[in-house]
């Protein structure tokens, strides 16, 4: 145990001895895996360590007290709220101390300005729920309706509802924020008074370097609140159904509608999506892929598995399902427009509406991500690109002939190109690209897992596609000249003047060079 | 992975390895069900992680601890079994987790306990006291067993011989016999003759669930022969928690399915809805009362029948012989509301976390024994939310349900009444 008993005291007496921790059976419980997101990774194994304590602070001021006690006694720390990133939420030194944010679970809506003011404790769903009480609504991010809303905002946040209401972390309004050393940073309005209504000036505008696709995500400081702007919804209610496992919002049929549409090709379902922008039609439009299907309807793993082994190449490369929410915002006859509209552009472009639920099972408010694990039991998203429709159509194609060639040990897909979306109101097309292996399967099956994961950011670059995740989990020397030319080189910077005694999540930003360059199977693909 | 040889056997934590492992930390378990999430109060079903606040106390943290343990990593300790038996067992991380997973977290949980007794260091001191109690005297508190039928009221006359058997459990014999007297006058009501055991034992609950697998079979061996000796092809049970321990973790124990018992287990709220629903019992007289129904974890999402299994997980996790996963989908979750709906004047207000996200009174797997305080915190949880309801009572399906929300309802010095289902049918079909 290497946090001295000094530095432990004096954290102890920040929050009290109910909540901090140094048990071996508390510090144990929080470790890394065995399972979740891209824990079974060789990253998860390699990289991530016991932490040397937890600890649990309740407000700003003892999140202020902690960072401070951190510098001065050189403990390094990382910041906590759900813990559901995988890997990337764990400590990669020995005795460092988890920061436990759920005690902070404060939620605050302001009704009439249509936002929400949010503690890193509060989770997707619950805001969701609070939301929609109130006739308006966010986007529950892909990560999960159980993250923390701080977290996922800060970091990716967004679903196929970011085609009308834009991805979560563009709604980030004022922040306050514990930077790396203690200090306390309030952003936009809220630097000049007590009112978070505002993202931009008069105040200061950091939130490029701690938040979205690029910022130095859980290097920087704690986040201890933000607001968030909310959107009118519709005013009825959709009902929860049904009992577990089979839930769903039942949904006012006049008001809020999916439906999904068998379409000729790709090609189709882009122009449609297109079209959809132009005409400033839906509320999401996704491209589903077939095992999405088997998955929702599977009854288990083993119900999956047999449904999935009778797809073949052909049925994958001939499943064409667009999936499109509808909502009347300010009327059912908007709603009956939009339809109207809708369909016209699927007929035109040979495509039929197929029968679908009126229930939302996922995305309005339950985004169930922890389904993604049923399969394999192992999961990550190699890839997330936020790029013009056309690219991410194309890129999908791109990582599947690449993931040719690490199948197995990757589960057998059927070249399936992973899915893709409408976002930003139509000017921009998001494409994901998810892998699933055997976690149990031998070790060099993992390896060649990582290493794929790893030739995926180089075709990126090789094929200039924007990756989304470059902060946190590309080797920074790998993308970042090619990102910026100077991306690296700013991050550093940046990272270097907030946080000048490195205890803030070391080594991150370079967490990934370091597993690159040390875990001996990856050698074959550093090349850079 | 390579294919490994798995039973559904608790007494092996190995058999549920996998399940541990692959555990991926979503909260499922913890949190109300995403599509039912009500906002930002009332939203977590699992009592432990909401009080101790620490992962440790959260199925996830459960396992990933245990799991640590079986590696040689973390050591039995006092902090250990704290956190191994500062839980309800009330199965709300099991069903959260089979939302959208293949996992037996609940399995994994009682495995648990049943390796901490086997090392000799479970389960707690209160708990031995109980199983103490059990050993002397058949009953959990301790009272004579002479005395078990006592509560038996002089209007009815139990038959000698009869297709259905009364299991009456400790509670209602010896704390709650309104409970007992309730329901064997609604048998009479009902014109159904009904026989009680003649050496009725404690059904086992409080040993099985504190890992005291051992001592569980004993009493389970000696009431399953009592019941077989009776010809009975029925048990009927008021007692959440003996129904699921007659129904599910006697055949579990014993490593065969619910369907071989050679008798058919059902909860009182079963028999009477049927019996309402067919018009051979008339909820007439008039009850104006605005109340609610609380699930019992044992009667609601745990009491789906067992189906004894053993197999090998393959390739992706995959089982085989497949198998039909305990979901919580089929619990006896409509009757108890179809019930007290048809009783007339009375209002039947839900609370916000019903059926398989309800919240447990507190009370159960030996946590009212040993950590008295966490189960009253628990049942004043609940009871905030009956508060917020605004109803002027709460009627559950299970003495210790009655029981610990009495006891908080008492200290706090609250309005709120507390009846078990059992007296609102009898107060609703007495002339």
């Amino acid at each position: 145990m290497a946090i001295s008993r000094e530095a432990y005291r004096v954290l102890e007496s920040i929050v009290g001895p109910e909540y901090i921790s140094e048990d071996p059976v508390d510090r144990y419980a929080y470790r890394c895996g065995p399972g979740g997101y891209e824990t079974d990774t060789g990253f998860g194994r390699f990289m991530t360590k016991i932490a040397g304590a937890i600890i649990m602070p309740k407000t700003t001021e003892e999140v202020q007290k902690i960072v401070k006690a951190c510098n001065r006694y050189k403990v390094p720390y990382v910041p906590w709220s759900t813990g559901f990133f995988g890997p990337r939420s764990f400590p990669y030194v020995e005795d460092a101390i988890i920061v436990d944010l759920k005690r902070m679970d404060k939620l605050e809506i302001d009704d009439k300005h249509m936002y929400a003011i949010v503690e890193p404790g509060v989770i997707a769903s619950q805001l969701q729920a609070e939301a929609l009480k109130r006739g308006l609504y966010i986007v529950v991010g892909g990560g999960g309706s159980q993250v923390s809303i701080v977290a996922n905002t800060l970091g990716d946040g967004w679903s196929p509802l970011s085609y009308k209401i834009g991805m979560i972390e563009r709604r980030m309004l004022g922040m306050e924020w514990v930077l790396p050393d203690g200090e306390i940073l309030r952003t936009g309005s809220l630097a000049l008074q007590d009112d978070y209504f505002w993202g931009e000036g008069p105040g200061p505008d950091l939130r490029g370097i701690c938040r979205g696709h690029n910022g130095v995500r859980g290097c920087l400081g704690i986040t201890t609140r933000l607001a968030l702007k909310l959107h009118p919804f519709q005013p009825e209610k959709l009902e929860p159904t049904g009992i577990t496992p089979e839930t769903g919002l039942a949904l006012p049929p006049k008001r809020v509608k999916w439906i999904n549409f068998t379409m000729p090709s790709k090609e189709a379902i882009v122009k449609a999506m297109y079209e959809m922008s132009k005409a400033e039609v839906g509320a999401a439009a996704t491209k589903v892929p077939l095992f999405w299907r088997d998955i929702a309807k599977a009854q288990s793993k083993e119900d999956f598995w047999a449904r999935w082994s009778k797809a073949n190449e052909e049925i994958v490369k001939r499943f064409f399902v667009l999936r499109v929410l509808l909502v009347g915002y300010t009327s059912e006859e908007q709603m009956e427009y939009e339809e109207r509209v809708l369909m016209d552009i699927v007929k035109e472009l040979g495509g039929d509406a197929r029968p679908t639920k009126p229930t939302d099972e996922s995305w309005i408010k339950n985004a169930d991500s922890a389904g993604m694990w049923l399969m394999t039991g192992a999961y990550m998203s190699v890839i997330y690109v936020w790029e013009a429709l056309d690219h991410a159509k194309v890129q999908g194609e791109n990582y599947a002939k690449l993931k040719a060639k690490y199948t197995p040990p990757l589960m057998p897909d059927y070249r399936d190109p992973g899915w893709f979306q409408l976002g930003e109101g139509g000017h921009q097309g998001y494409t994901e690209f998810l892998v699933y292996w055997d976690p149990d399967g031998p070790d060099e099956d993992t390896h060649k897992v990582d290493r794929y994961y790893i030739e995926t950011m180089k075709d990126d670059i090789k094929n200039r596609s924007y990756p989304s995740l470059c902060g946190p989990q590309h080797p920074l020397y790998l993308s970042g000249p090619a990102y910026g030319p100077n991306y690296h080189i700013w991050m550093l910077k940046i990272k270097e003047e907030l946080d000048p005694n490195k205890v803030c999540h070391p080594p991150v930003p370079l967490a990934q060079d370091k597993f690159v360059e040390q875990a001996d199977w990856m050698k074959p693909v550093k090349d850079w | 992975m390579p294919q490994k040889k798995v039973k559904f056997d608790v007494t092996d934590i190995e058999n549920f390895a996998y399940d541990m492992k692959r555990c991926i930390k979503c909260a499922g378990c913890k949190w109300v069900e995403h599509t039912y999430m009500p906002g930002i109060n009332f939203s977590m079903r699992c009592p432990s992680a909401q009080k101790f606040l620490f992962d440790t106390y959260g199925a996830y943290g459960r396992v990933r601890t245990a799991l640590s343990m079986l590696e040689g990593k973390v050591n039995y300790s006092d902090k250990f079994l704290d956190v191994v038996y500062k839980c309800q067992m009330c199965g709300a991380c099991d069903v959260g987790c089979k939302r959208n997973l293949d996992l037996e977290i609940q399995l994994a949980l009682e495995a648990i306990r049943v390796k901490c007794v086997a090392d000799g260091k479970g389960p707690l001191p209160a708990h031995r006291k109980v199983a103490e109690k059990i050993g002397k005297t058949n009953n959990r508190f301790g009272s004579p067993h002479a005395n078990r039928a006592k509560w038996l009221p002089a209007d009815v006359k139990p038959a000698a011989k009869a297709d259905i058997v009364y299991f009456v459990g400790c509670a209602a014999s010896y704390t709650h016999p309104e409970i007992a007297k309730s329901t064997a006058r609604i048998l009479k009501a009902a014109g159904t003759p009904f026989m009680l055991l003649p050496d009725e034992w404690c059904c086992g609950n409080p040993l099985y669930t504190t890992g005291m697998i051992d001592e569980a079979k004993r009493v389970a061996e000696h009431n399953i022969e009592a019941i077989k000796k009776t010809g009975a092809s029925t048990v009927l049970v008021s007692c959440a928690e003996g129904y699921r321990m007659l129904k599910v973790d006697y055949p579990k124990m014993f490593k065969m399915s619910t369907s071989d018992l050679g008798f058919k287990v059902v909860h009182l709220v079963e028999y009477v809805d049927e019996l309402v629903k067919k018009g051979a019992l008339k909820l007439q007289n008039k009850l104006d009362m605005r109340l609610t129904y609380h699930d019992s974890c044992n009667l609601a999402r745990l009491s789906e029948p067992w189906v004894y299994w053993e197999g090998t997980h393959e390739q992706w996790g995959c089982v085989n012989p497949p198998l039909e996963r305990r979901r919580g989908t089929y619990g006896i979750y409509q009757q108890p509301r179809d019930i007290l709906s048809a009783i007339p004047g009375l209002k039947l207000v839900e609370m916000i976390r019903i059926k398989e996200n309800t919240l447990c009174c507190g009370a159960g797997g030996g946590v009212r024994d040993a950590f008295k305080d966490f189960a009253l915190w628990t049942a004043n949880e609940r009871l905030k939310e009956v508060r917020e309801i605004g109803v002027e009572a709460i009627v559950s399906a299970c003495p210790y349900c009655k029981d610990n929300f009495a006891e908080a309802i008492k200290i706090n010095g609250d309005e709120i009444k507390v009846y078990d289902i059992s007296e609102l049918v009898w107060q609703a079909i007495s002339k």
